[in-house]
């Protein structure tokens, strides 16, 4: 028996069928930690075809008990990719299957980043690409130091709230009335627990008051006064709103005020939402987003960041998404929860992600961009804007780019 | 994507929880005149979203429901109010949350769709907005029941919240273009994002969803519906409540095809609900219940 190296929301999705064979209720969609998964059958029959379901270089070493629990040496051919068939002996009763995965170990931690989809202005495309992969760094080293996904999300979207060249925490963009309003959420996909504050004003980091949301309180979502009260609460300080305020911010939100504005232009150049998503050494997955939401929002505007299902997802079963972009849009096809879906019924990461951008584009014209990532690992970063910043971190790689296609590799203890 | 649809269908909900027996008649009269109305207007050409909004409106104004003039209580003794409405030919929404002192908060997120260019307005922006557009602030008393005010009185004794928030409101339609939409309302529990609370969409289907606000964004119950495109409504209702209630718990939910299928399944105790259909009142309130009259207009 191979060994087995794989975690949790490894999925294995087994029909069994054949004249007279009882299928086992228990065996579709079973998930499983450690590794095994016991059939146990009711009727000896003759023929067991098995499907399987996981990643191409997944092996699966089947071995037929009888009834007195000694293997037997099994007679199994693969019909195709996924189709196993068995032809049983006379009278088993056990029929164990065990998959190894000899490369996860490596897959896992990983950790990717974005610093948000849209139109980058040359001078600002060098800060912007820096400031992921140094937000990267940082939340990376946090799994490597056996720190959860959920820390390292949320260490990643720190940094890029304290980056001002990006619209979160610091930098944001500024509503209406030239104020700053911030949206954040954070999703951990053991327990499908979120936090999220929406409309929040004058705190540093709203990824974390997200998190204090999930951890502290039995609610998912705060928002205005009452996520401030919260923030109070929790000892989170208040600080000032011009220390959140850049002159970069302040020039746009002027431009766009004026009446002759091009709110085309004026959305352009504006740096994006920050997000995160991570699968952790334990095969635990998480996300978090932050935004300061969309330039001259009306006061009170919630885009897609703070809603759950919108602005990002994540299930240890499944996957993690963060996305960034067309607020309205992506709220109409509740796109995190969209790509996961199509990662529920099969599609890659890529092909899931680019599915559902199509989609949002062609239903409702919105363009954005994603970071996703699945429980083996499997990363994908797509966009339908011209630019997204991003940057991910596995086996000791760093990876990262801005341009549709662009994809750079450089060892992650290299200096920048 | 033209259908033409021989009846228009509506279903209305007030919120699956243990309804208590004394609040039992009330509650189903409620909803069975509130789907009448809906249905009514409907069939004069009114749209689905004007069928839902009429509808959602109605209950909100019934002080039996929570939804509004029976709200619960925050902590700081205010009524705060979470809306949505979403029109599943263009998959316009509109979305308020924490707004204070509005009578009929679902048309205030009608008018969010409609007169700006977002989905959600929250807390004091969305109460500005509705002063913009000439919606009236109404002072908070005449929203709170003098139940609520004793039950709260009760409940300051204790440090958590021991008041779930009950009795979400919402409906779903369908009209005879074959358009559906979907709205909902509450002053409980917060589950008004878009896809948790409630998600229409012509492709697929119009859902209304209701009990533990939490437990259904942990899904995102409504938006679960996409994926069981291909099956009946009654058994895409019952296999996403199913997934709801092993993952979290129970819940409720409503729901309306652009063919004019439709169902109203919950696994909580109770859910009054009702649905009109070629002219028949179907209604209910304990699980399997399924009582049908001819529609009196």
């Amino acid at each position: 028996m191979r060994s087995m190296m794989y975690t949790s929301g490894h999925r294995l999705v087994v029909m069994s069928y054949s004249a007279g064979f009882c299928s086992c209720p228990a065996l579709t969609q079973q998930w499983f930690q450690a590794g095994f998964l016991v059939v146990t059958t009711s009727s000896p029959k003759n023929v067991l075809n098995i499907r399987h379901w996981v990643n191409q270089d997944t092996s699966i070493s089947i071995l037929i008990f009888k009834l007195c629990g000694h293997p037997m040496s099994p007679c199994v051919t693969q019909t195709s990719l996924n189709l196993f068939r068995i032809r049983s002996l006379n009278r088993f009763t056990c029929l164990t299957i065990s998959l190894s995965r000899a490369s996860l170990a490596d897959m896992l931690p990983v950790l990717v980043v974005h610093g948000g989809a849209g139109f980058i202005p040359k001078e600002r495309v060098q800060m912007s690409c820096a400031g992921v992969q140094a937000a990267v760094r940082g939340g990376y080293s946090k799994l490597q130091g056996q720190g959860s996904a959920m820390d390292a999300v949320v260490e990643a979207v720190t940094l890029l709230e304290n980056d001002h060249h990006y619209n979160a925490g610091l930098g944001s963009v500024l509503n209406a009335k030239g104020e700053v309003e911030m949206d954040a959420i954070v999703m951990d996909g053991r327990y499908l627990a979120s936090g999220a504050v929406s409309a929040v004003r004058k705190v540093a980091n709203p990824v974390q008051l997200a998190r204090l949301v999930m951890d502290k309180t039995s609610h998912l979502c705060l928002t205005g006064e009452g996520a401030s009260q919260f923030a109070r609460s929790m000892g989170v300080p208040e600080v000032p709103e011009e220390s959140l305020i850049t002159e970069y911010a302040r020039m746009r939100w002027k431009k766009n005020l004026a009446a002759d504005a091009n709110p085309v232009e004026c959305q352009m150049g504006k740096m994006g939402t920050v997000g995160a998503v991570a699968v952790d050494a334990e095969g635990n997955i998480a996300c978090a987003t932050s935004t300061g939401g969309m330039l001259n929002k009306m006061e009170g505007r919630v885009g897609d960041t703070a809603c759950i299902g919108c602005g990002g997802y994540a299930d240890n079963r499944v996957g993690a998404v963060s996305p960034t972009g067309e607020g309205e849009a992506i709220m109409k096809v509740t796109l995190a929860r969209l790509i996961l879906f199509h990662m529920e019924q099969g599609r890659s990461v890529e092909a899931a992600a680019d599915e559902a951008l199509a989609y949002m584009k062609d239903r409702v014209g919105g363009l954005g961009g994603v970071v996703v990532v699945d429980p083996q690992g499997e990363w994908s970063v797509r966009f339908s804007s011209l630019q997204m910043a991003w940057a991910a971190a596995q086996q000791q790689t760093l990876h990262y780019g801005l341009y549709t296609g662009e994809h750079f590799t450089q060892n992650i203890d290299d200096p920048y | 994507l033209l259908t033409f649809l021989s009846s228009p269908v509506i279903v209305v909900h007030c919120s699956a929880w243990a309804i208590p027996d004394d609040m039992a008649k009330a509650s189903v009269d409620g909803v069975k005149s509130t789907a009448t109305a809906g249905f009514l207007a409907m069939k004069r050409g009114g749209s689905a979203l004007d069928a839902v909004e009429l509808s959602v409106r109605a209950l909100e104004d019934n002080p039996t429901f929570d939804a509004d003039h029976g709200a619960v209580l925050n902590t700081n003794g205010e009524v705060e109010l979470d809306s949505i409405i979403m029109d599943g030919r263009t998959l316009a929404a509109g979305a308020v949350s924490s707004v204070k002192t509005i009578s009929n908060p679902v048309s205030l997120a009608r008018a969010v769709m409609e007169k700006t260019d977002h989905i959600m307005l929250t807390d004091r922006g969305a109460n500005m907005f509705a002063e913009s557009v000439g919606i009236p602030a109404v002072p908070t008393n005449t929203l709170v029941t003098e139940c609520e005010r004793t039950e709260r009185e009760k409940a300051k004794n204790y440090a958590v919240e021991v008041k779930e928030g009950h009795d979400t409101v919402g409906a779903v339609a369908v009209d005879c273009s074959g358009n559906v939409a979907c709205a909902t309302s509450t002053g409980g529990i917060r589950n008004k994002m878009v896809g948790s609370g409630g998600y229409a969409d012509n492709l697929s289907w119009a859902v209304s969803c209701t009990c533990h606000g939490e437990s259904i964004l942990k899904v995102t119950l409504a938006r679960l519906f996409h994926v069981e495109q291909g099956k009946r409504a009654p058994e895409a209702v019952e296999v996403s409540l199913r997934y709801m209630g092993d993952r979290v718990r129970g819940g409720g939910a409503i729901l309306v095809s652009r063919t004019g299928e439709w169902a109203a399944k919950f696994t909580t105790e109770r859910m009054a609900w009702a649905a009109v259909e070629r002219e028949v009142l179907w209604y209910g309130l304990n699980p399997k219940e399924e009582f049908k009259e001819t529609l009196r207009q």
